[in-house]
């Protein structure tokens, strides 16, 4: 089994690359392999606890929950982007963390696989 | 070097994909990067589907739009995201997004 890692920037909850972004890393952790989900520029707002399901909008909330608790999902948010956006520490959702860029680059060197998606 | 492509736009990316060249090149076409694989502009299809490549198609992001694979160019195979998986761990040792 692999460890992929995913950079995700500039992608606000809604967007098709970050709804792709959840979808491939639930479906490598079904088949076993770890996946890091770093969180950038307005992808942040994936990690903000409190999101609530509408109908015929996109949620992905449920999805990260569910596979973070299962184990094999790390997702992180970048600290600085959050913090630029009002987003603070206590409004992160639980089992996400923040960090800086270091915690990407060293995710990237230890993965067998790198996708990095880039903004909207 | 085995490069895999996703490839999420229609009307850009192709200027980008055209100055690719690998050992082994895999196009996969996500988002709206899947009506390459269905549209057919004046009759012709795509012209990405010229390029000496292997093509897929995310099956969920072709539903998604109205298509089923039937109305998939014959060069393109669909693939699921489980697939995707294979292809990125399996196929693939760069994966790049544009």
């Amino acid at each position: 089994m692999g460890k992929l890692t995913i950079g995700c920037f500039s992608s606000l909850v809604g967007s098709l690359s970050l709804d792709f972004a959840v979808k491939l890393s639930e479906a490598a952790v079904k088949k076993g392999h770890k996946v890091d989900l770093w969180l950038s520029g307005n992808a942040v707002m994936l990690s903000k606890k409190g999101q609530k399901a509408f109908r015929d909008y996109s949620y992905v909330q449920k999805t990260v929950d569910e596979l973070i608790k299962a184990g094999n999902l790390q997702v992180t948010a970048c600290e600085a982007c959050a913090e630029a956006r009002g987003y603070h520490k206590e409004d992160t959702m639980e089992g996400c963390k923040r960090f800086s860029m270091d915690w990407y680059l060293a995710s990237c060197f230890d993965a067998d696989r790198v996708l990095l998606i880039g903004g909207d | 070097m085995k490069l895999g492509v996703l490839m999420s736009e229609y009307r850009a990316g192709t200027d980008t994909l055209n100055r690719l060249s690998a050992e082994k090149l895999g196009v996969i076409f996500v988002g709206n990067g899947a009506y390459h694989a269905t549209v057919k502009e004046n009759g012709k299809a795509s012209p990405v589907l010229e390029k000496a490549a292997t093509f897929y198609v995310l099956a969920e992001d072709l539903e998604s739009r109205g298509y089923d694979a039937s109305a998939v160019d014959g060069r393109v195979k669909v693939v699921t995201y489980s697939d995707l998986v294979d292809l990125v761990f399996n196929d693939y040792e760069k994966i790049i997004w544009i």
